[in-house]
């Protein structure tokens, strides 16, 4: 009797956590990911209060929009160009401020993490000003080796102009990866640094057979991480630097999810878009799980 | 469908009601408003702005006692929701004529609901079959053609062939520009009569030496001048192009058909010829010959209207295709013997007339309002010259109620503009709302044109692709 009670109140006890943020959970991200999909069957303005059932048609349609696959191609860009640059960057930083024992590390860590601390708006405004053609930093800064003034556009090439949005994007995610990439570090136990030394194995060498194997489940976590927010975030950054422009050369999905719904009045469109967001974004990282977890399986 | 018939009858018997009383008390109106307006001119050389709303307030206080009038009979009453986004314009207006719309009745309970965001937190409401009876609709995600499509406005075209306002005037004689239409019908009234068009610097000019152009030959001539002296010649957003499409190649269109705006009409009605007409053709040439000339400063591309603006005012570029609330929105920015020069189309040949491309916002009421007597009430007392002087003063833009811009307090820039407006010689487009759809894809279109990835076969072809699909 005793023992059922008992059982009975650790149950309650647990329910009480878990009922709760299950309710959340539903309300939240169940029930609007629900919604998404259901209005993504329908020709709707958004605004109307009636809405007609078309099936699939917004996908169909969607498919055949050259702009959606420019989006898709301009997020995998993103996503690629963000994984390589943060990694290979903040592994870089992480090392070099937790192996290397100088004296300004703590100062630099701080430097390097307060991009994280600046909201996106701000620093796709910052940038903006940066990449400013005629009071721009960057032209200004070539301009001291030329002998004309450097009038570039730097947003306004439409064939390249999603690579100028990598590195404020990098720039801004850097810091939080280092951070984990340190603590992650930090963990080694200094034994196998000073074993590795005694057998006389290079830095490099070290960095390669103790690390990065220890450190490998952080940095799984970060690359996941990564592609996840670019996927689903990387809407902040283009639509404040460029609005999916010039002639919708940096549109990604959230941001042509955005002018449909919101811009154009095709709400379903835009949420047959939300979809196809969720969908790649399952996809990709079960997809990326998979090849890291090969990766762990083989250095271990 | 009872309720209907009610309402109909009802709001007919308080229209006639309101129209013949409001009549009565018409000329005591007007001579007040004359007086008051007067005393504002007579103060506005030598008196500060507080004499400009002190005269504003006598006008109100003479609407509020004519309509105490009106309303002894069938009194208004029940709630009324007026809806209206807060943005360039301001909301003193707003608060204004909603104050003096409930002093003049006071059985009725009006509920304003204003702000830049409120046509977000209020779309709910809509898409409940829920809304606000009258609507103000500007900014963000309003847009009359789809809310036109989307079966939210009042079909207003019987009611405003006659309808009077609270002075007793018809108020589609008193309108500058007449409401745009839909497949014949009207929605939606045009309150705000604001123009698209090209501004420069007067005293860069003087001091340069420069001609102040009329016609394109003339601004052709004037900018290889310019340019030959080391400044560009024009500059424009392309971040949003919206801005040299209003106030550039729309208007080129109307001058290259001989300014006849239907072509215009045509288009925004997805009538692909319009699109394919040798106008067209011919105003994105124009295009391609400021971008050939490399007149068309390269930063344009990449920068929003703020940062072109800034460098029109810093005297980087000689002109800017804008719109009249260019000098109010960047007042706090501009240099010490800067001077407006203003004309509201630069792409018509030597005789030609100038062609004016109005930018407007308009006024309408839900098809699901619950107090449809109160929102036509309203609209006819929003539509009245005291309240059209108001407007001209508290929000800085001309109204769209004719000749009430030289008699307020309005700024300078503005009654400068209404002349253009006002001049027989003008060619006034009416407004024009295009498809959302088919908008963008001319906006980015022209983009592509001006640094040259397309030509305009390119542009038309892109555009009436999209036409076609829009029009299916």
């Amino acid at each position: 009797m005793e023992a059922g009670s008992a059982k009975w109140q650790r149950n309650l006890f647990i329910a009480s956590f878990i009922i709760p943020t299950f309710a959340f959970f539903c309300i939240f991200t169940i029930y609007p990911v629900a919604k998404g999909l259901y209005y993504s069957m329908f020709d709707w303005s958004g605004m109307s209060q009636t809405k007609s059932f078309i099936g699939l048609d917004n996908f169909k349609e969607m498919f055949k929009d050259p702009i959606v696959w420019r989006a898709i191609g301009n997020d995998y860009f993103l996503v690629v160009g963000k994984i390589i640059g943060i990694m290979v960057i903040a592994t870089f930083f992480a090392v070099a401020l937790t192996r290397f024992n100088f004296k300004m590390a703590g100062f630099f860590r701080s430097i390097f993490f307060i991009p994280n601390v600046i909201s996106v708006v701000v620093i796709g405004v910052l940038w903006n000003f940066i990449y400013n053609p005629q009071i721009g930093f960057l032209n200004a800064f070539l301009s001291l080796f030329t002998d004309e003034k450097v009038t570039i556009t730097w947003l306004g090439f439409t064939n390249h102009t999603i690579w100028m949005l990598l590195p404020p994007a990098i720039w801004a995610g850097i810091g939080f990866y280092m951070i984990l990439l340190i603590a992650a570090i930090q963990n080694i136990p200094a034994s196998y640094y000073e074993a590795a030394e005694l057998e006389g194995a290079t830095q490099w060498r070290q960095f390669r057979s103790i690390t990065v194997p220890l450190i490998w489940e952080q940095m799984k976590v970060s690359i996941l991480n990564i592609m996840m927010t670019t996927l689903n975030g990387s809407f902040v950054i283009v639509w404040i630097m460029t609005e999916g422009g010039p002639d919708n050369s940096t549109q990604v999905m959230g941001s042509y999810l955005y002018q449909m719904a919101f811009r154009q009045y095709h709400f379903g469109f835009g949420a047959a878009i939300g979809v196809l967001i969720l969908m790649l974004s399952l996809i990709t990282t079960v997809v990326l799980q998979r090849l890291l977890r090969h990766e762990t399986v083989e250095l271990s | 469908m009872m309720n209907k018939k009610k309402y109909a009858a009802m709001s007919a018997a308080v229209l006639l009601a309101s129209v013949s009383l409001a009549g009565c008390g018409s000329s005591n109106d007007n001579a007040s408003n004359n007086a008051s307006t007067n005393a504002a001119n007579n103060g506005s050389t030598n008196a500060t702005n507080d004499g400009g709303t002190n005269a504003g307030s006598t006008n109100a206080g003479t609407n509020a006692g004519t309509n105490a009038g009106t309303t002894d009979t069938p009194k208004l009453t029940g709630d009324f929701e007026v809806q209206y986004f807060v943005g360039g314009y301001g909301d003193k207006w707003w608060t204004k004529v909603i104050a003096d719309f409930q002093a003049a009745n006071p059985d009725l309970h009006v509920k304003a609901l204003g702000g830049p965001k409120i046509n977000e937190q209020n779309k709910p409401r809509w898409i409940g079959g829920n809304p606000p009876d009258f609507v103000y609709i500007d900014g963000p995600e309003l847009n009359d053609r789809q809310m036109v499509e989307d079966g939210q406005l009042e079909d207003l075209t019987d009611w405003i062939k006659d309808a009077k306002n609270v002075d007793g005037d018809k108020i589609l004689d008193m309108l500058a520009q007449q409401p745009q239409q839909f497949d014949g019908k009207i929605y939606n009234i045009p309150l705000v009569l604001n123009s698209w068009g090209i501004f420069w610097n007067k005293a860069l000019f003087k001091e340069k030496g420069w001609q102040e152009p009329q016609d394109f030959q003339q601004f052709l001539d004037v900018s290889d001048k310019i340019k030959a002296a080391g400044t560009t010649p024009f500059i424009h957003t392309g971040k949003y192009p919206y801005y040299i499409n209003g106030a550039f190649l729309y208007p080129a269109i109307v001058s290259a058909n001989n300014g006849d705006y239907t072509v215009l009409q045509d288009m925004a009605a997805n009538k692909v010829e319009a699109f394919e007409s040798e106008a067209v053709k011919t105003a994105l040439g124009k295009i391609v010959t400021l971008r050939d000339k490399g007149f068309i400063d390269k930063a344009s591309i990449q920068i929003n209207h703020t940062d072109s603006q800034m460098l029109f005012l810093q005297n980087k570029d000689a002109f800017i295709p804008n719109g009249l609330w260019l000098p109010n929105e960047m007042s706090k920015d501009i240099p010490q013997g800067f001077d407006f020069g203003f004309i509201p189309s630069i792409t018509q040949d030597a005789g030609q007339k100038i062609v004016a491309n109005t930018s407007t916002a308009t006024v309408a009421i839900a098809k699901n309002a619950k107090n449809k007597d109160a929102a036509h009430a309203f609209l006819q007392f929003v539509f009245s010259k005291a309240q059209a002087s108001q407007w001209a003063e508290l929000s800085g833009a001309p109204s769209n109620i004719k000749g009430d811009i030289s008699a307020s307090n309005a700024p300078s820039f503005v009654k400068d503009a209404a002349k253009y407006l006002t001049d027989p010689n003008t060619i006034v487009i009416p407004t024009i709302t295009f498809n959302a759809d088919v908008d963008k894809a001319m906006q980015d279109a022209t983009d592509a044109l001006t640094i040259g990835k397309i030509d305009p076969a390119g542009w038309v072809k892109r555009v009436t692709d999209v036409v076609k699909k829009v029009a299916k």
